[in-house]
Parts: C-alpha cells; sequence; structure tokens
C-alpha cells in the first residue's frame, strides 16, 4: 500500500500543475509554482519518517539519545528541505519583485498581457 | 601543484568577492571596478589552474567537503558532499571563467551610465559562481542548489533594467519557465533519492547499475524534460528568445555563452553520462547483460529534439530584425548542433562514431561560447553607439565602426564554420560522426548550416550596405570595451590555426573519459573507500 504521505505530495504536485496551466493571474501563478515546490518537499520529508515497534519517530536530535525507545526519522532528507524552502524563499521574493515591476509597466497582472515581445 | 588544495577555492574567491562587493563600493567606482576585475582574474588564474593539473595528470580530482574522505566512519558508502572534476568538467571551468572575465571588463565601459552597478557585479559574480559550481560538483542536491543559485543570479540580471518593460516582461517568463524546470529537477532528485538513499552521482551510478527501477527511469525522465527546458531546446526555446536580448549586452554574452551550456548540456552530459552509465552496468555485475534502461533509445530522443532545435533555431534566426534576436536564435540553433553530438554521442555509444560524435560536442561547446560571446559583445556596443538594434536602421555600419565589424565578420564566420577559424573544427567533427551515424542527420545538420549562413550574411550585408544617416556619428567604442572584443578574437583565431591539434590533445580525451570505458568517474570516488 502507498502510504498516504505519498499520496498527498503528488495530489499537491498535480494541483500546483494545473494551477500554473489554467490560472492567468501572476500572483497565482506564483502560488502555484509554491505548491508543487511544497509538494516535492512534502515527499522528501516523509521519505525520512520510519516506524519501529509501533513507535512514532522523534526528532533527529542526538543527545541522549541512548534513552529513546523509538526511532529517529532521517536528517538529511529535513537539511535538503531546509535548503530547498530558503532557494523557494528567494525565488518568491524575485518573482513578488518582478511582479510589481510588471504592474508597473503593464497596469495589469493577467500574464496574457505580457506579450509585447514578438519575432 | 596539488588539485585538491586548489580546488575549493574556485568557489571561496567569486563568493567571497560577490557578498564583499556592497563594502568595497562603499570605497567608489573605481575601487568596485578594481574589485571586479581582480577577482574574476583570481577566478581564471584558479581555472586554468585546475583545468592544468586534470589535463596534465589525466585524474579526475575528488573534493570532500569538510573532511579527508566521502566515506563516513565504519560505513561502506559516501556520506559526505563531494567535488568531482574531470576533464570536461575543467574545460566548462576555464570557458567560464574566461568568458566571465570578458563580460565583467566589457561592462566597465558598458554599464558606465547605470545605476545600482554593486548589485550589478555582485549579481554578475554570483552567476559565475553558480555555473563554477555546477561544473565541479558531484553530489546531486549540491548540484541542484548550484543551479539554482545560478538561476536566480540569472533571472535578477535579465530584468536588471527595471525602468524599462522589455526586461521585466523577458524577466517574469524566464523565471517562471526555469522554476518550473527546477522543480522536475527537484522531484528527479528527490526520486533517486527516496529509491537509492544517496546523492552522491558516482554511488548513484552503482546503485542504478546493481538495481535498475521504474523510478530510476522516471527520475531520467524529469531530469531530461527539466534540462531540456534549461538548455533552451526546441519546443521550449521562446523564453530563449526572449529573456537573451532584453539583458544587457555583457550579460546576454553570458547568459548564451554559458548559462545555457553549463546548466542544460554539460548538467545533461553529466547525468546522462556519469549516473546512468550505459557501461556501469555491465561492469558492476560483472557480465554483459541487455541494460534495463536503454540508452540508445535515450540518444535517439535526443537526437530528435537536437534536429528539431537546429532547423527551427536557424529557420527563426534568418527572419530577425532585430540584431540581438537574431543572435538569440542563433543560440537555439548552435545548441542543436551540440545536443545532436550529445545524443549521436549517447545512440552510438562504445563505437569510435560516438566518440567523434562527443567530442565535437564539447568542442562546440567551447567554441560556441566564445564566438557568441563575442558576437553579443559587438551587437552590445552597436546599442551603445547608434542607439538602436533594428537591422533596417544600421547600414552601412562599417564606415564609421571598422574595428567592430570586423569582430562580427570574425564572429560570423566563426559560427557558420568557415575553416581557418575555430567554429569548423567542431562543426566538421559534428557533420562526419553525424553523416556516419545516419546520412539524414548529416543532411539535416548541413541544412542548419544554411540557416545560419543566410541570417550572418544578411547582417553582414546591412553593415557593408550604403550608410544610413543614423550610423554617420558612430565610432568604435572606447578601451575597456575594446579589450574584451579582440581578446575573444585572438582567442577565435588561435584556436582556428590549431583545429586537430586541440581535438586529438584535449577533447577527444574528454570524450573518453566522460564515456568511462574503464568507469573512471565512479572508480575516483570509490577507490577512496580504502582509507576510510
Amino acid at each position: 500500500m502507498i502510504p498516504f504521505q505519498f499520496i498527498t505530495a503528488f495530489l499537491m504536485m498535480a494541483i500546483g500543475i494545473y494551477a500554473f496551466l489554467y490560472k492567468r493571474n501572476l500572483i497565482k501563478l506564483i502560488l502555484a509554482l509554491n505548491i508543487i515546490d511544497s509538494g516535492i518537499h512534502l515527499l522528501l520529508v516523509s521519505l525520512g519518517y520510519r516506524m519501529e515497534l509501533n513507535e512514532p519517530p522523534t526528532a533527529p536530535i542526538y543527545t541522549g539519545y541512548e534513552t529513546l525507545k523509538s526511532a529517529m526519522v532521517g536528517p538529511l532528507p529535513q537539511a535538503l528541505v531546509l535548503t530547498s524552502i530558503v532557494i523557494g524563499v528567494c525565488v518568491l521574493a524575485l518573482a513578488m519583485a518582478l511582479t510589481i515591476n510588471a504592474y508597473r509597466h503593464y497596469g495589469t497582472l493577467d500574464v496574457r498581457a505580457l506579450r509585447r515581445l514578438r519575432g | 601543484m596539488n588539485g585538491e588544495a586548489i580546488l575549493p577555492y574556485l568557489i571561496i574567491i567569486p563568493l567571497f568577492g560577490a557578498f564583499a562587493m556592497p563594502i568595497v563600493s562603499l570605497a567608489g567606482k573605481k575601487a568596485r571596478e578594481a574589485w571586479a576585475v581582480i577577482i574574476s582574474a583570481l577566478t581564471l588564474v584558479v581555472a586554468s589552474a585546475v583545468f592544468y593539473h586534470v589535463w596534465k595528470t589525466k585524474e579526475i580530482i575528488v573534493y570532500t567537503l569538510g573532511a579527508k574522505t566521502p566515506f563516513g566512519q565504519g560505513v561502506g558508502f559516501p556520506i559526505r558532499i563531494v567535488w568531482e572534476v574531470d576533464l570536461f568538467g575543467a574545460i566548462m571551468v576555464l570557458t567560464v571563467a574566461f568568458v566571465s572575465l570578458m563580460a565583467v571588463l566589457y561592462s566597465l565601459g558598458y554599464m558606465k551610465h547605470d545605476t545600482g552597478l554593486e548589485k550589478y557585479y555582485t549579481l554578475i559574480l554570483i552567476l559565475e559562481l553558480g555555473m563554477l559550481g555546477i561544473a565541479i560538483t558531484g553530489d546531486l542536491f549540491n548540484f541542484y542548489v548550484f543551479l539554482e543559485i545560478m538561476s536566480i543570479a540569472s533571472y535578477a540580471l535579465v530584468a536588471f533594467r527595471n525602468d524599462t518593460w522589455e526586461g521585466i516582461e523577458a524577466g517574469v517568463k524566464y523565471m517562471f519557465v526555469g522554476s518550473i524546470a527546477g522543480s522536475f529537477i527537484l522531484l528527479g532528485i528527490a526520486l533517486l533519492y527516496g529509491q537509492y538513499g544517496t546523492l552522491t552521482m558516482g554511488y548513484i551510478a552503482v546503485k542504478i547499475a546493481e538495481n535498475p527501477t521504474v523510478t530510476a527511469k522516471v527520475a531520467l525522465a524529469l531530469f531530461i524534460a527539466g534540462l531540456l527546458f534549461k538548455s533552451g531546446a526546441s519546443p521550449v526555446h521562446m523564453w530563449l528568445a526572449d529573456a537573451h536580448p532584453a539583458a544587457p549586452s555583457s550579460i546576454s554574452a553570458m547568459l548564451s555563452g554559458l548559462v545555457i551550456k553549463v546548466g542544460g548540456i554539460y548538467a545533461m552530459a553529466r547525468i546522462l553520462f556519469s549516473i546512468y552509465s550505459p557501461m556501469a552496468h555491465s561492469i558492476v555485475l560483472k557480465a554483459y547483460l541487455q541494460p534495463y534502461i536503454n540508452m540508445s533509445a535515450i540518444g535517439w530522443l535526443i537526437i530528435i529534439f537536437a534536429s528539431l532545435t537546429l532547423i527551427i533555431g536557424n529557420a527563426m534566426a534568418v527572419i530577425q530584425t532585430d540584431m540581438k534576436r537574431l543572435l538569440a536564435y542563433s543560440s537555439v540553433g548552435q545548441i542543436g548542433y551540440i545536443l545532436l553530438g550529445l545524443g549521436i554521442g549517447l545512440a552510438a555509444y562504445g563505437t569510435q562514431t560516438g566518440e567523434v560524435a562527443l567530442a565535437g560536442a564539447i568542442y562546440h561547446t567551447v567554441n560556441h561560447a566564445i564566438m557568441k560571446a563575442l558576437l553579443f559583445l559587438v551587437a552590445g556596443v552597436v546599442i551603445h553607439e547608434v542607439g538602436t538594434r533594428n537591422l533596417n536602421e544600421l547600414s552601412g555600419l562599417a564606415k564609421t565602426m571598422p574595428k567592430t565589424t570586423f569582430a562580427f565578420l570574425i564572429g560570423a564566420a566563426a559560427i557558420v564554420g568557415l575553416p581557418p577559424l575555430n567554429g569548423f573544427a567542431s562543426k566538421w567533427l559534428i557533420y562526419e560522426s553525424s553523416a556516419v551515424f545516419n546520412p539524414v542527420l548529416g543532411a539535416i545538420a548541413i541544412i542548419g548550416t544554411a540557416f545560419c549562413t543566410a541570417a550572418y550574411v544578411r547582417v553582414l550585408y546591412t553593415f557593408f550596405g550604403r550608410p544610413s544617416e543614423r550610423v554617420a556619428n558612430a565610432r568604435d567604442p572606447e578601451t575597456s570595451m575594446m579589450l574584451p572584443m579582440l581578446l575573444l578574437v585572438l582567442a577565435i583565431v588561435i584556436m582556428g590555426l590549431l583545429p586537430w591539434q586541440i581535438s586529438d590533445k584535449v577533447m577527444i580525451p574528454t570524450a573518453r573519459m566522460l564515456e568511462q570505458f574503464k568507469f573512471e568517474y565512479i572508480n575516483a570516488l570509490m577507490s577512496l573507500a580504502g582509507g576510510a
């Protein structure tokens, strides 16, 4: 059986791709990008999740781990997701800045208006 | 000289230079410009040292971040981030550092009238840093981080002149396409990590060879899709034709010359040949079996995209009236040649033809970086002096700007592939191998060149035509803009005089190392296991 986290992750990516293809507002497109990214982040984080002896895992903190009864989640996916979130924030900030500028020049947030470059 | 000792400075120097730039520029304009030139010149020195070391010893440099060996205590597989530089990586490092220095030198004169220049120089150094990182990394997630560093810097630079609608529109388009491509690549990396539990390229190659799964195939599809987006192959080349002309010309030179190659072609070659190595399967299992992933079909897929790109890019270049847009479409066409070489290298893997095609692709990557940088710098000079890039208004430029026209003549002749210049040798290798592999592909390559010739002859015809009043007051530009163009012309001519020497001494060994018949890329990493 496929774990429900994976299904949720791919569902989120699908929602993001749908929005990316069918929405026309620049801000909605930026949100779509972020939903796709969040889906991938959820997939990565849930890769590190593991159950042992029916105990839910704990955070990967190594001080005093001898006394732990349950497993720890994989630390590497969390590091990856943290890095990826930072990158996502950079893209988001830049995208918002560009959107503000686009609004100044075009007076609208509709991507269909951004069609002056041709040839 | 120890390759491992100097490798980190390739990242440290531009990183330090980039983030020290706002502080340095408090000391004034001169200090800022001197700092940018010094940092990129130092990077070029380090890059030359790395290239020389790898080329001389023919050994792959493996550098582990923060430890002596990538293997953990008592663990039989690599757990740390590694950088691996083989000859292809070293060649890309050298090209990136050289063209970036030219772009920085050119910016001194070209960007003089703009404001916010400390941000500009910071971004240009970060762009260089991202590309260098992609070329040297041996870790998939590290590769993604550098790819995004490079992409974010280039989105910002395309939209740098935010007082014009053109830059903003191109920047928005470029950013959406680039981000969705980046998401594809991240998903591919996540799938590979979930399946094999490692991110080190060399070790993933071993794992895939031992146990190829459907997940690995899906990840490969995602990588190819994302990287074709990033390299501007048809039918997704539209962002390139918008973004490259809209950027300032020094940035166009870097985008067209470097970004689409390092972020697209190089990364694709690395993933196809080093991670999904067609050879690894039979070496790991110590027996020849039919590979689970049919790499020659993947090769054909790339060939189909390449043929499409080659024809569409070059044909669209012919009908442009905007000079920089013409050059951008020509870049699309040339990416088609490089992809064709790469695809044949994969489809005809293990034969002489495949090796020659791959060598041609690598050679053309370097040549095109130099030629297209030169052409975009010339276009920038024309915009700077005349104030327009509409070809209909530029007739007769040869009279008033003789040196610039000469530089354009050299660049155009090289890109078309005239014999005494560097474009000839690399295109010849690609024609030769494609004609041997499949005559139809050879014919397509020649047709592409015919279109390419038509486009450039049209520009030259305009330049040598009857002078219009618009160009009457144009003059050759100042030294800081002339010097990089001169150096690029020199590079084209010198590389053109020694075509077969470069091909035999550098490009063929590079192709051989990339094909890794002896498992070089993986062995360089795994042989360190004994010392753990």
